[in-house]
Parts: structure tokens; C-alpha cells; sequence
């Protein structure tokens, strides 16, 4: 009985899984664009292969031959080429996506371009086309772990703007009609680290340690205690950073490495630093 | 009764992964997007796979690359050996894609370039040799397993190249 429960219980996460990626294909209907509703039906047959795979991509390439402005097709063929590091050919793919359905893709495009390939001014370039073209809440990452201002700040900073990257979080947290996502203060205590504001620093991280307590944050906790001489709260943080690393408590994102992700070298690298300085 | 219902979505499973693998003559895709076939010009006759029609991606077998002292170490290696020609100011993005086998050796390898408009865009060798020479010799990479054993995986390095220097490796 448990098996053939079980059984039962994997072909309704099967059923659901290709229903949560497919379109539902009616709103074309809806909106009498024939074409691309029966394009939309066309592409329903290559979610049940792996996107990666050569049946997923020649179907999705029969929706665009039925109709050429498909932008799901587009953006669905294109997540193996981003995946697989194939910048070239995601690019060519994500821009038609973008050019036929501008207000659905600019924003996923745009975290991409951040989460994958590092193009900070190209993701901060599309995530402002977003902004600049919707009235309200523009959205989170696919994923959804960051909002797509937080990426924004967070691609600002690489680029060197700490205290501009400091204006749009700020901004961002007191918006009440936008929730804090599971790293935001964790970022936003590294960026005060940055510009030496030890005070906010210790502040946001301490709030994220009370949300969703990371290595990391223990580390920039502890970095900001050295720099304020405090030697017995850097070695309690840096500690606590090592153990939590030591029991897999990281940041891990699927994919790619985060922003302001530590490795256990660098932890033992300033525990050894300490030390030395001791002496 | 039930088992033999099992039994039919189980060779119909089979059926299904078996066609997956049989590409028609006519299709302009490999088997998976990103696959590298066997080239006797390119390739070590040495290196060999476990199963060549079941090769995972890195993403498929765990979250993140897996490389010996972490990504970390792997940077180093790069900053260390990749000694940048200061008179070659070339920009953009350099892919050098790869597999790693269930012993953890390496081969196969392939380069595609862009500039940072993502257009295919050559480098100046003296670059994208070093890279190549490089990402041959590191040694590192972990082997990674399902429940049925180590498996070969697909992984890719993406160097951002900035005036010549090594920016950012990804991913």
C-alpha cells in the first residue's frame, strides 16, 4: 500500500511540476491572438522533457516557427544555454524574449545578467528599463530570494557605488509594501563594513543573524570587531563563523556563488592573522 | 495487478530516456545543449567516460562547483599562473567548457569568446592559451555521485577579462 502511495504521490509532483512551467495557454485565447495560442500549444509538449535536452529545444523551435514573436518559446530555450554557460547563444535568445514581451522578461533578464555572468551595468541598465516602466513592485529574482532592487544595489556595489548601493537598500527597507528577503541585511551590514560604519554594520548583522544566522554574517561580524579592537568579540564571531561553515550553514546558491560569499580558507586566513598580531 | 502496472510505466520510462538519446540525422542539436562529442584532432584518446550517453551537468549533482579547498583555491591557481601581457588590452568573456569524468580526470575541452557585449569576439591567444593551459592542469575537481555511483559531469570556468587581466571567474 505505502508503495504504490508513494508511486502515486511522484506522478502528482511530476503532473505539478509541468503544470507550474508550462503558460496556460487560454489567456491567449482571451486575448484573441490566435497565433501564439497555438503556438502556446505546440511548446506544452516539451515540458515533459528535460530543458536541456534536444526534444524540449525542437519543439520550442516549432511554437516559434508557428509564430515568430512566441516570447515564452524564446525564454524557455534559452535557461540550458544559461545554465550551461553558453553566453552567447542566451544572449541572442533572452533578447528576442525581451523585444516580444518587454514588461515579463526585461527583469529576469537583468538577474541573470547579474546571477550568471556578473554584468553588473547590464543588469542594473535592465532592471532601470523595469523600473522606469512599471508603476508598482517590480519583482523578485527567479528563485525569489532577492528583489530585483536589492540585485540592483548589490550590482551598484561591485561597480564600486557602496554609497549609492547603501541609498537603494535603505530605501528599500522602509518600504512597507516590500518584504525583507532571507540575505538583505546580511548585504546591507557588509556594505556599512565597506565604508567603515561599524555601528550599522554590527546593527544589520546582527538583525540577520537573528533571521537566518549564516557563517558569513559571523565572519563580517567579527571583521567589524577587529576593526574596532575589540579582540574578544572578533575571536567569539570568528569562531562561531567557523563552526557554522563546519556544519554547512553557507551561503549556497544554485548555479553560481553568491555576493559576498566566504570560504573556510579566508575564515582560518583571519583567525591566523589574529593570532599573529597577538604575539 | 499492481505490479504489473509498475511495470508498464517502468518500460515506458525506459522507452522514453532510451529515444531521448537517438538523435534523428536531421536535427541541428546534440542529445543536451552544451554536449561535446569525441574529436580525434582535439581530444586524449586516454580520457574515457563511465557512460557516455548519461553525462550530468555540475548543477545536477550538487549546488555549486566542486573543486578540492573550494572555489577559493581554484582562484588562486589563476591568479598565480596567468602572467597577463601588458601590451594585450583585450576585454570580454572567455568559456572554457569541459568534462569531468567519475575518476575525476578531465577532458574534452572547448572555448567560445565574447566581448562583453556578448558577441562572439576572438581573443588574442597569448590569453586564451594561458586559460586553456590552466584549466587542463588543475587537478581538483571532485568527483561527484548520485545513488547509483560517481557520475561524468559537464563544468564550465567563465573568466571575465578586463585590459587583459583576469577580472572574475565564474561561475
Amino acid at each position: 500500500m505505502r508503495k504504490s502511495t508513494n508511486f502515486i504521490i511522484l506522478w502528482i509532483i511530476i503532473f505539478v511540476q509541468n503544470i507550474s512551467t508550462a503558460q496556460n495557454c487560454n489567456v491567449f485565447l482571451y486575448q484573441k491572438d490566435t497565433l501564439q495560442y497555438e503556438a502556446c500549444l505546440i511548446a506544452e509538449d516539451a515540458y515533459q522533457y528535460y530543458q536541456y535536452s534536444r526534444e524540449y529545444q525542437e519543439i520550442l523551435d516549432k511554437a516559434i516557427e508557428k509564430c515568430p514573436h512566441f516570447s515564452y518559446a524564446y525564454l524557455n530555450k534559452s535557461t540550458a544555454y544559461l545554465k550551461s554557460g553558453d553566453f552567447i547563444t542566451w544572449k541572442y535568445l533572452i533578447d528576442k524574449a525581451v523585444e516580444y514581451n518587454f514588461r515579463e522578461n526585461i527583469g529576469y533578464r537583468g538577474w541573470c545578467k547579474f546571477q550568471f555572468f556578473r554584468d553588473y551595468q547590464g543588469a542594473i541598465d535592465d532592471i532601470e528599463s523595469l523600473e522606469a516602466a512599471s508603476k508598482g513592485n517590480i519583482g523578485y529574482s527567479a528563485g525569489g530570494q532577492y528583489h530585483l532592487k536589492v540585485a540592483k544595489a548589490l550590482c551598484y556595489k561591485q561597480l564600486g557605488d557602496v554609497h549609492k548601493a547603501i541609498t537603494i537598500m535603505e530605501e528599500y527597507m522602509v518600504d512597507t509594501t516590500l518584504q525583507v528577503s532571507v540575505f538583505d541585511h546580511f548585504h546591507l551590514g557588509v556594505m556599512y563594513l565597506e565604508i567603515a560604519d561599524y555601528d550599522n554594520a554590527i546593527t544589520q548583522l546582527n538583525l540577520q543573524s537573528a533571521q537566518n544566522d549564516l557563517a558569513e554574517n559571523q565572519y563580517y561580524l567579527a571583521l567589524c570587531y577587529q576593526k574596532m579592537g575589540n579582540d574578544t568579540l572578533f575571536n567569539e564571531h570568528i569562531a562561531k563563523a567557523k563552526e557554522m561553515y563546519l556544519r554547512n550553514q553557507k551561503m549556497v546558491f544554485h548555479y553560481t556563488e553568491p555576493i559576498d560569499r566566504v570560504y573556510l580558507k579566508e575564515i582560518e586566513s583571519a583567525m591566523e592573522v589574529q593570532k599573529d598580531d597577538n604575539k | 495487478m499492481r505490479k504489473i502496472y509498475l511495470f508498464l510505466i517502468s518500460i515506458l520510462i525506459l522507452i522514453q530516456s532510451c529515444q531521448q538519446h537517438s538523435i534523428p540525422k536531421n536535427s541541428k542539436y546534440l542529445s543536451m545543449v552544451g554536449d561535446i562529442d569525441y574529436d580525434a584532432k582535439l581530444d586524449d584518446t586516454n580520457f574515457t567516460l563511465c557512460n557516455e550517453k548519461n553525462t550530468k551537468q555540475y548543477h545536477n549533482l550538487n549546488e555549486e562547483l566542486q573543486y578540492e579547498d573550494e572555489k577559493y583555491t581554484l582562484n588562486h591557481t589563476f591568479i598565480s599562473q596567468f602572467k597577463p601581457d601588458p601590451t594585450i588590452k583585450d576585454s570580454g568573456m572567455i568559456r572554457i567548457r569541459f568534462i569531468v569524468n567519475c575518476k575525476g580526470e578531465t577532458g574534452r575541452f572547448r572555448l567560445i569568446s565574447s566581448g562583453y557585449d556578448y558577441k562572439e569576439k576572438q581573443f588574442d591567444k597569448a590569453i586564451t592559451d594561458q586559460l586553456m593551459t590552466i584549466t587542463k592542469s588543475l587537478k581538483g575537481w571532485k568527483i561527484l555521485s548520485d545513488k547509483r555511483g560517481p557520475k561524468d559531469y559537464y563544468q564550465y570556468l567563465i573568466f571575465k577579462i578586463s585590459d587583459g587581466q583576469i577580472k572574475e571567474i565564474l561561475p
